[in-house]
């Protein structure tokens, strides 16, 4: 029997498949409309890729904002519990993480053994987020991996609202049309540090205990990764494919539960 | 619809209600005694108060822990405001008027619900007109600000009641001294003098009151606990509504041998109790029912309310009635709020963990409750020294508006996968 | 924004440039880091409710706890607090836990307002400073109340001298009480000049000199203020402005909030905030035999009163008199966000304004706000009100 996670979120829905300790295959596809719809697109694409059949053997763990629509999951965990599963799996010094995903971040303190001890997320806004950041990308056109590669040569930052999405879309906007304008690279940084502030705030909520790690996909941004090292004072643990932790989280949850003697 | 009607409204409904609920208990084969006896309680208080102006009796309406036990010494029908407004949430789960007429009167946002629904429901004459309007400064400084206000709102006059922030003799002293202005005030106000027997009397009572709830909370200690999950709403009703009332008595003393009887025959207020859970502040009164409901599914039950629940140490002296009203205001378990949060209140919250064997706690952090909310981390820190998680769940004890049934389950959900991975 | 700009030009005030390198090195300032040389102690105190003078006559340097001098961002604060706090008491905790105010020997503090009573409780906890004391304040002025404050100072007094094993004597007492009146009375001239209808001196470098004087040892304050007065008589500087401003409201100690102010030509004549007129103007009035100590806390409790206080009137009527007094066209309040006592009180401190024909603009801020952006355009915006009316 083979473990299989499913991560539903609201920009991407992950898969991980996993044969005993080792990640069979891993798959990142656009989430539709539909809970159950992007889960069966995504696992129908790792299955291909890991050149398995449906007969196989699976038990599923579902997680994730859609983890309670997938029908054919056999059970529904938090993303909190799987995060931190996943994140001890690449790094097991880490007792904080950070998931950086589309639309929300969330902060977790575990364990020696990746249980879960607190978390912290904000649910109610939008700002700290890949969408966040995709909009900023477009005010100031250019694509992510051009902000984050700016971002390094900024020698100073622009001064970006700490308190609302919103109002820092209004401010972005008036230091790119201001005569003369803000360098670019001094409003990315300045965009990254209330992105990071807002971070920071939800881990001093709960305590930021070394090794620190973090995930989702907005761990690829270089940039910002920067920018949160340099508010926390050292360095974080980035895993190779950051977008993937909590799928692999449920996965090996779904591994625990075929030890235990599942059907 | 006239004036004298919509002014009936709010209560009206409370009263319906308790009524309806005492019934649906009573019919029950396995319901308690102790919770028909409770909302009859209710009943009574609420009809008292709505019937007041008919019957020629005086009303006071009043602020949170204020020393109630004065006006039922003097035969003036108290309202109070705070739990009145709580009431109306729970019962009715209707406060968008209230609300919004609150904010008409230009009540910033930022002032707590309750505070802001009870101003509103003045305002739109929902809640009974009182002849004096009476606050104190505890527990914050909403509270302290609000009476002028609320003074005007009904054109009446007003006592405010300065009570000190921390405990010394002198400080005790002043309070006494402030009561006793007071019953001046009042005694011009209404024309009634105070009865002094009396108040020894409800004094007395108010002694075993407090007794009583003390017990009842040792037998919460049990495991299971046999107190069902949100009981702990009545406990508190019982104290800010009736002290020293003898319905009160014999409610306490009711469920206290029905508790008795549980924890002998090893019986729980859930079927399956999972978690043991502390609660920090007060969960959002519209969500009662369902709270109740999700508590029987996971098998969690709240044991302990330190800020509600738990009582400090002391007993009070019938032939000292004044000395004696002020020093409660210092045992109350909501002081853990007003006073200062030393070594020995912040202890006293881990024991109260330790010694109901907590699993975990839940701080339903009251967005419009700032004094509270800056204890989030204090008290979630502490715990953490002994092992015990704090789930925080941003809320709105009166606003439904704030928070669904929906989010409250994920959060919840979410706590205790925690709690059961451990 | 062009103001009439008067035929000559104002000469520099060396003096201020002395205050201003207090504040600029604030908390850490060179006197601060000579007392604690010297081996002497300082206690960092917060409201006008804590009695400095017991502070000073114990041979300490009493200095006030303000926070970030700028609006900044409070991950620390927001993280402790929350975020539903005044955004003072966060930006003084962050302070303190940054290390801040780690040189302090004790703090002390009033049960004056949800905001402090907080702020002291996690100080305890995560700070923590050798001592730690706060007084219980009653919102009244009855004699009562009196008594009861006035026995909070006496155990305070005690605290301190068990703590620096010393005794504070009568002696110490009034020499102290001579030199804060000293300040009061210096600050009192300031102020005075301010009545002019061309002061010499803008409410913004007021603000620098009110800052500095809880910053520093108040003998070497009164030596620099009276440095100032000199300076001032013989400079003859005038400054002008479109209309007479008073400012009112929450804690404030940005000097450029009211510079932003006063650029857009308003003039800020006289203010009413615990930093300025709140901390200063009443002296300690001796009379007889009264022992000190009692001097000093019945000036305390019937200072110029905080928000919190009631009844409210005594307050409202301070400030029509002060409006009164230096002829003030227009009010500008300044409430912090979460700031309960003064957000109450504003709708009926407007109308009794109103009714003496004074209007009010009502700003709201977070603390260190430097009143650039939106507040500019609505002080605009009222100054022009201001002008159409006079027509």
């Amino acid at each position: 029997m083979k473990a299989l996670g499913i991560d539903i979120g609201s920009l991407t829905t992950k898969v991980v498949i996993l044969d005993n300790d080792n990640i069979v295959t891993s798959v990142i596809t656009l989430s539709s409309d539909e809970a159950e719809l992007s889960a069966r697109a995504a696992m129908e694409q790792a299955l291909s890729q890991a050149e398995l059949t449906d007969s196989n053997n699976f038990y599923i763990v579902s997680t994730g904002m859609g983890g309670k629509s997938v029908p054919f999951s056999q059970q529904q965990k938090a993303i909190t519990t799987c995060l931190g599963r996943g994140i001890h799996y690449f790094f097991p010094s880490v007792r904080t993480a950070i998931d950086m995903g589309a639309e929300s971040s969330t902060v977790i303190r575990a364990n020696e053994r990746g249980r879960i001890v607190d978390w912290a997320n904000h649910d109610k806004c939008a700002a700290g987020t890949g969408v966040f950041l995709q909009q900023m990308a477009k005010l100031l056109q250019m694509p992510l991996e051009e902000m984050s590669r700016l971002s390094f040569q900024a020698k100073s930052r622009a001064d970006i609202s700490g308190t609302c999405a919103v109002f820092a879309e209004s401010e972005v906007i008036s230091h790119v049309h201001r005569d003369p304008p803000t360098p670019k690279d001094e409003i990315i940084a300045g965009i990254y540090f209330s992105i990071v502030s807002r971070i920071m705030t939800l881990c001093k909520r709960i305590g930021t205990e070394k090794d620190v790690a973090v995930a989702g996909g907005v761990a690829l941004n270089n940039g910002l990764v920067h920018a949160l090292e340099e508010e926390i004072g050292f360095r974080v643990l980035v895993p190779d494919t950051p977008q993937i932790v909590t799928a692999l989280g449920a996965a090996l949850i779904a591994r625990e539960n075929i030890e235990k003697g599942a059907k | 619809m006239t004036t004298a009607n919509q002014e009936k409204n709010k209560i009206d409904a409370i009263i319906r209600a308790c009524r309806l609920l005492s019934r649906m208990s009573q019919a029950r084969p396995d319901a308690r005694k102790s919770e028909v006896l409770y909302y009859q309680m209710l009943s009574k208080y609420y009809t008292r108060l709505l019937n007041a102006k008919e019957e020629g009796n005086f009303i006071a309406a009043h602020t949170v822990f204020f020393p109630t036990e004065i006006l039922y010494a003097m035969d003036i029908v108290p309202m109070h405001t705070e739990a009145t407004t709580w009431m109306i949430s729970l019962f009715t789960g209707e406060c968008a008027d209230i609300l919004s007429a609150g904010a008409e009167l230009g009540l910033a946002s930022e002032i707590c619900t309750p505070h802001r629904g009870l101003a509103g429901a003045y305002a739109i004459g929902t809640l009974p007109h009182p002849d004096v309007m009476l606050w104190s400064n505890m527990v914050c400084d909403n509270t302290a600000k609000s009476g002028e206000m609320l003074m005007e709102i009904n054109h009446c006059p007003g006592f405010f009641i300065d009570r000190p922030f921390q405990q010394s003799d002198e400080e005790e002293r002043y309070l006494v001294g402030e009561l006793k202005d007071m019953i001046n005030f009042l005694e011009e106000q209404s024309g009634r003098k105070m009865n002094w027997s009396r108040l020894e009397e409800i004094v007395a009572r108010m002694d075993k009151q407090i007794e009583l709830t003390r017990e009842i909370c040792e037998l919460r200690k049990a495991v299971p606990t046999p107190f069902h999950p949100q009981g702990f709403l009545e406990l508190v009703s019982t104290d800010y509504l009736l002290p020293g009332q003898p319905e009160a008595i014999e409610y306490l003393e009711t469920l206290r041998q029905e508790l008795t009887e549980m924890v002998k025959t090893g019986k729980g207020a859930v079927s399956h109790e999972r978690f043991r859970l502390m609660t920090l502040f007060l969960p959002p009164m519209y969500l009662m029912g369902f709270l109740e409901k999700l508590s029987q599914e996971y098998g969690a039950v709240s044991v302990t309310e330190p800020f509600f629940t738990y009582w400090g140490e002391g007993k009070l002296d019938p032939a000292k009635p004044l000395e004696s009203v002020a020093k409660k205001s210092y045992m109350i378990p909501e002081m853990r709020m007003y006073g200062p949060l030393d070594e020995r209140a912040l202890g006293s919250i881990v024991d109260c963990a330790k010694q109901y064997k907590v699993d975990g706690a839940i701080y339903y952090a009251d967005v419009g409750c700032r004094h509270t909310c800056a204890t989030i981390k204090l008290f979630k820190d502490i715990l953490s020294k002994i092992d015990v998680p704090v789930l925080t769940l941003d809320c709105d004890v009166v606003d439904p508006t704030a928070t669904s049934a929906e989010e409250v389950r994920e959060k919840l959900g979410q706590f205790f996968e925690l709690l059961e991975d451990r | 924004m062009m103001i009439d700009a008067p035929p000559k030009s104002n000469v520099k005030l060396p003096t201020l440039d002395r205050f201003r390198e207090i504040n600029n090195t604030f908390p850490k300032t060179a006197q601060v880091l000579d007392y604690k040389l010297q081996g002497k102690k300082v206690f960092g105190w917060l409201c006008t409710y804590v009695p400095e003078e017991i502070i000073h006559a114990a041979g300490a340097l009493p200095i006030r706890i303000t926070g970030y001098s700028q609006e900044t961002e409070l991950e620390d604060g927001n993280a402790y607090f929350y975020i539903n706090n005044c955004s003072f008491s966060r930006s003084c905790l962050q302070l303190g836990l940054r290390g801040g105010y780690d040189f302090l020997d004790g703090v002390v503090g009033g049960s004056t307002c949800d905001g402090a009573r907080r702020l002291f409780d996690l100080w305890r906890y995560y700070i923590g400073t050798p001592f730690h004391h706060v007084l219980t304040v009653p919102r009244k002025y009855t004699q009562k109340a009196h008594a009861l404050y006035f026995s909070q100072v006496k155990q305070f007094k005690e605290h301190l001298e068990e703590f620096l094993d010393i005794e504070i004597t009568d002696e110490a007492l009034y020499h102290s009480i001579q030199v804060y009146n000293e300040s009061r009375t210096l600050l009192r001239k300031l102020y005075e000049l301010r009545k002019l209808s061309a002061p010499p001196i803008t409410g913004a470098e007021t603000m620098e000199v009110l800052d500095a004087s809880f910053r520093m040892p108040k003998e070497l304050f009164n030596e620099y203020l009276g440095n100032l007065l000199d300076e001032l008589s013989t400079s003859d500087n005038t400054h002008h402005g479109r209309a007479r401003f008073m400012i009112t409201g929450s804690v404030m100690a940005n000097p450029e909030f009211i510079k932003s102010i006063e650029d857009q030509g308003g003039l800020v004549v006289t203010d009413e905030l615990c930093t300025s007129t709140r901390y200063w103007s009443d002296p300690v009035l001796l009379a007889g035999e009264e022992p000190p100590l009692q001097a000093i806390s019945r000036r305390y409790l019937n200072n110029f009163p905080c928000a919190r206080m009631f009844p409210s009137d005594e307050r409202f009527n301070r400030i029509l008199n002060l409006a009164r007094d230096f002829k003030v066209d227009g009010v500008i309040s300044q409430v912090i966000r979460y700031c309960v006592s003064y957000a109450h009180d504003l709708p009926l401190l407007t109308k009794k304004l109103k009714e003496q024909g004074i209007p009010t603009l009502a700003l709201d801020v977070e603390y260190g706000t430097s009143g650039s952006g939106q507040i500019a355009t609505r002080v605009q915006a009222f100054l022009e009100m201001l002008e159409a009316r006079k027509k």
